[in-house]
């Protein structure tokens, strides 16, 4: 008898374990902002349209990664937040569907593709941050040009995110070469690694270990620091002076969707001022203008930057970073 | 149609030719189905993995595993890779040794407390200790700056020292299972005649316990150096081969070197696993058979006392205070740096969603792959048919398979239309069963062993049909095996992350991989909040199977025979 009441209850709890919970509307998204971010950007949307938008958080390396091994039958109905080289690669291989928002009339190049494969919903930057209390007590100051990061006085003391994992990186990379060529590009990276205690999985963790001051230095994204300052880190940030560079953070529909028209809601949504106040609330800068929570209304100095060309030399140029960097460890 | 029983079954009816061809039969029908399973959802991944190494976009070439091999950095981080998985083993071994050693046979006093603090982490993810020595021995840690240490955290020595304490609890709790089955007479006797306890140790308890060392040795080695979470987080510049492996997956997207990545690792736990095999050649059920009893605590004398309890105490107390790290930091806003106390990481939402789920999963594995398991051990011991050893090993082989190698090889031959089966559930939960089948397995074989099939041919001749005699014998005497793989793939699925993190899909998110991504995002807070509820829950779900297993016990314990 008692075999057959734990049989009974054993089926019992593999039914429950099994049913999946059915709800109203809902959409698959890839989403590579932060948990926090993401977390928002869902909310919103559930808030305006009433759609639930399932998420896992993924840096844009790894979106893009999937997005790749899946192709051509995503898992997601769309991506919300992903790097500009996965916008660039979805549009060249189709694995978007176009839509010409009527919401997105009206916005700058950089925050949309003309037939409307991708939308950006953001740019960001990358910083230099220091932790205030270790610069105190080494008695130094922040510094104020990139090319003082080679001072071997920080040897040890600077981390940042690895371009293998994080978009952020990938950012980096394709700012210093934009901003000193290749040729001399490849040299400054080479000579920074030289300073880099090690390369991070996530483009935001750098804030993160700076701000608990396991780190002096440490080059990161700009998408976290609004929010770190506030939890009370003791963090300072500075754009050095040859200028910082930006990436998208694009939207798209994936091909196979079975929900067009939730995505395509979605897509709308994101083109309306409210969302973008929602982003610069963040620390976004914004396809409609708002104002920035980290910059304020002086936006930071940029470096030329061709979005296009980064993409199509990312594979490249992640095979030379691995084949300059990598040969010979310590 | 000679045979007078013959005839008398014809005179039954047709429907009685097919329950006899069934009885006759069933065994092989029931083989040939778990084999097909095996081949599909455990063989076929690693096929999936191997082939993919070997074929670029020009067929077949061994060009990734000629730039495995001429790379330094690959190399090195084979080395490390196995030197850690090493010096991991070695030192698991000896802590739960000494850890099982005083809570079966040490002074009472000491045996709950050492018992539950080496168990508790084992429902933690095992990179939590990380999180814990970042906010202790960090550069700017708390003890780091009590102290004035000046001690590299983040590389070699701070990978080996957090994925050591994080597989302390599991070598501790083979080890003590296999001392709670040893008999007690023998050590006692010996200890009457006047033996030393140095002597007993070396000369009767350790050599009953080899095979139990030799296993968990080899689950400890391959769960080592798959789990790639501490390395990941302390891992600094110093490379391993799991955290290379899921970066060469999911953030280059470059999946024939991570085939090739992954098979390497399989080679030394292949290796291991056969070494394993013929050591314990013949010696494999001399654990079994002995009831779980308590010793009675003897005197032990000073030279073996005093070594023992310094390493318990220091490996209990360093857990302790890992733990103790992790609840703290769960309740304030960012622990060692704005020290204010908070509640907000426990009201997040979407762990709570992502605990659900893992439950779930783990739910859902364990009991399919308890089912299977027993299943497959009773094809294992009663069936007679061609391959019957190879299906014992293809089964028993999850002991030595890292983890990563199933989860890209589950990614591999499964994300495609016809197999399409990523996206959801039931992969992952298939996943943990096959990883986790071979616990099962393995203690239903012993089961079985101790059980004679005269018991089973009795009840045939007496006139029971297959299905009956498996119902009312079988089974029953099986249960505890059946309890055994449950709550081993319930509370392994819950917390491992090596395969799971390539399978989870957007909107199925699963407890150690939210708190991976959490700790790796520096919300150290949520991460241990996370933690400190899944550790909660998932006690909570043990509880109510122990109280389950009591209840069965007993009704299971009349039916017993007395083997």
């Amino acid at each position: 008898m008692k075999g057959k009441c734990v049989a009974v209850v054993v089926a019992a709890i593999f039914c429950v374990a099994l049913a999946g919970s059915a709800a109203a509307q809902e959409i698959n998204a890839y989403m590579g902002t932060s948990p926090d971010n993401n977390a928002k950007i869902a909310k919103f949307i559930k808030d305006k349209t009433g759609i639930t938008v399932n998420q896992t958080f993924q840096s844009f390396g790894e979106i893009e990664a999937r997005v790749k091994a899946e192709a051509p039958n995503f898992n997601a109905d769309m991506i919300i937040g992903c790097g500009s080289s996965t916008g660039y690669l979805a549009k060249k291989n189709g694995w978007a569907v176009p839509y010409a928002s009527p919401a997105w009339k009206g916005v700058a190049d950089v925050f949309m593709d003309p037939q409307g494969n991708w939308y950006n919903i953001g740019n960001f930057s990358f910083l230099l941050v220091g932790n205030k209390d270790r610069l105190a007590k080494a008695g130094r100051t922040m510094p104020k040009s990139w090319k003082e990061l080679l001072d071997p006085k920080w040897k040890g003391e600077i981390v940042m995110p690895s371009p293998l994992s994080s978009g952020t990186a990938n950012m980096m990379r394709y700012s210093f070469l934009a901003l000193y060529g290749d040729a001399e590009g490849w040299k400054f990276i080479e000579a920074l690694d030289k300073n880099i205690h090690h390369y991070t999985r996530s483009g935001n963790a750098p804030t993160d270990l700076v701000g608990r001051g396991e780190f002096i230095l440490g080059l990161t994204s700009d998408e976290n620091v609004k929010k770190r300052l506030d939890d009370g880190y003791p963090l300072i940030w500075s754009v050095p002076a040859e200028g910082t560079g930006y990436d998208g953070t694009f939207a798209l529909i994936l091909k196979g969707t079975k929900k067009l028209d939730a995505a395509k809601k979605i897509v709308d949504l994101l083109g309306t001022p409210e969302f973008s106040a929602l982003m610069a609330e963040i620390g976004y800068m914004t396809p409609r203008p708002a104002a920035n929570a980290l910059y304020g209304k002086t936006l930071p100095k940029y470096i030329n930057l061709d979005l296009g060309k980064a993409a199509d030399d990312k594979a490249k140029n992640n095979d030379i970073w691995k084949a300059k960097l990598r040969t010979d460890f310590k | 149609m000679a045979t007078a029983e013959l005839s008398l079954k014809v005179q039954a009816g047709s429907g009685s030719r097919i329950k006899d061809f069934l009885n006759a039969n069933l065994i092989n029908i029931l083989a040939a189905v778990l084999f097909l399973l095996l081949a599909f959802f455990l063989l076929y991944p690693i096929i999936a993995v191997l082939i993919k190494s070997v074929r670029g976009p020009a067929g077949f070439t061994l060009e990734y595993y000629r730039a495995f091999f001429a790379k330094s950095y690959y190399y090195r981080s084979l080395v490390n890779t196995l030197l850690l998985g090493a010096i991991n083993t070695a030192v698991c071994l000896v802590i739960g040794f000494c850890l099982a050693y005083m809570t079966t046979r040490g002074p009472w006093l000491l045996r709950k407390p050492l018992k539950i603090i080496s168990l508790v982490p084992l429902i933690a993810p095992p990179y939590l200790f990380a999180l814990s020595l970042i906010i202790l021995f960090g550069r700017n840690g708390l003890v780091t700056r009590m102290l004035d240490l000046h001690w590299e955290l983040y590389g070699f020595s701070g990978v080996v020292i957090s994925q050591t304490l994080a597989f302390i609890p599991l070598a501790y709790m083979m080890l003590e299972s296999t001392l709670m089955s040893l008999n007690p007479n023998l050590e006692e006797s010996a200890y009457d005649m006047g033996a030393s306890e140095a002597t007993i140790l070396r000369t009767i308890t350790i050599p009953l316990m080899a095979p139990g060392l030799l296993k968990a040795g080899l689950l400890i080695f391959v769960m080592t150096i798959a789990e790639f979470g501490n390395a990941a987080i302390l891992g600094g510049r110093t490379p391993f081969l799991a955290p290379d492996t899921y970066t060469m997956i999911t953030g280059e997207s470059d999946f024939n070197m991570g085939s090739v990545l992954s098979v390497v690792l399989i080679a030394p736990c292949i290796v291991i696993f056969f070494i394993h095999n013929y050591l314990l050649e013949g010696k494999k059920f001399t654990t079994i058979g002995g009831k779980p009893v308590a010793a009675e605590p003897r005197k032990i004398t000073p030279l073996i006392k005093v070594p023992f309890v310094l390493i318990t105490t220091l490996a209990a107390g360093a857990i302790f205070i890992c733990f103790a790290v992790v609840l703290a930091a769960s309740f304030y806003k960012i622990l060692g740096v704005t020290d204010r106390f908070v509640l907000s990481n426990y009201l997040d939402f979407t762990s709570n969603q992502a605990i659900y789920n893992s439950i779930r999963v783990s739910l859902v594995a364990a009991v399919i792959g308890a089912v299977i398991g027993v299943l497959l051990a009773y094809v294992i011991v009663r069936g007679k048919f061609f391959g019957r050893s190879f299906i014992e090993m293809a089964s028993l082989s999850g002991f030595a398979l890292p983890g990563t190698v199933l989860g890209i090889g589950y990614l591999l031959a499964f994300s495609a239309p016809p197999l399409q089966l990523t996206g959801g559930i039931m992969i992952l939960a298939l996943n943990c069963v096959f990883r986790f089948l071979a616990v099962g397995v393995e203690a239903g074989i012993s089961k079985l062993h101790q059980i004679h099939i005269e018991i089973e041919e009795a009840s045939a001749d007496l006139g029971a049909s297959f299905l009956t005699t498996f119902f009312r014998i079988v089974l029953p005497i099986m249960f505890p095996a059946f309890i055994a793989g449950f709550i081993y793939t319930f509370m392994t699925a819950i917390v491992s992350l090596s395969a799971v993190v390539f399978l989870v899909s957007p909107g199925f998110q699963l407890a150690a991989v939210k708190i991976f991504d959490a700790a790796v995002y520096g919300e150290i807070g949520i991460a241990s909040a996370t933690t400190i509820k899944l550790v909660l829950i998932v006690m909570g779900c043990v509880a109510i199977l122990n109280y389950i297993t009591k209840k069965t016990r007993l009704g299971s314990a009349m039916g017993k025979p007395a083997a």
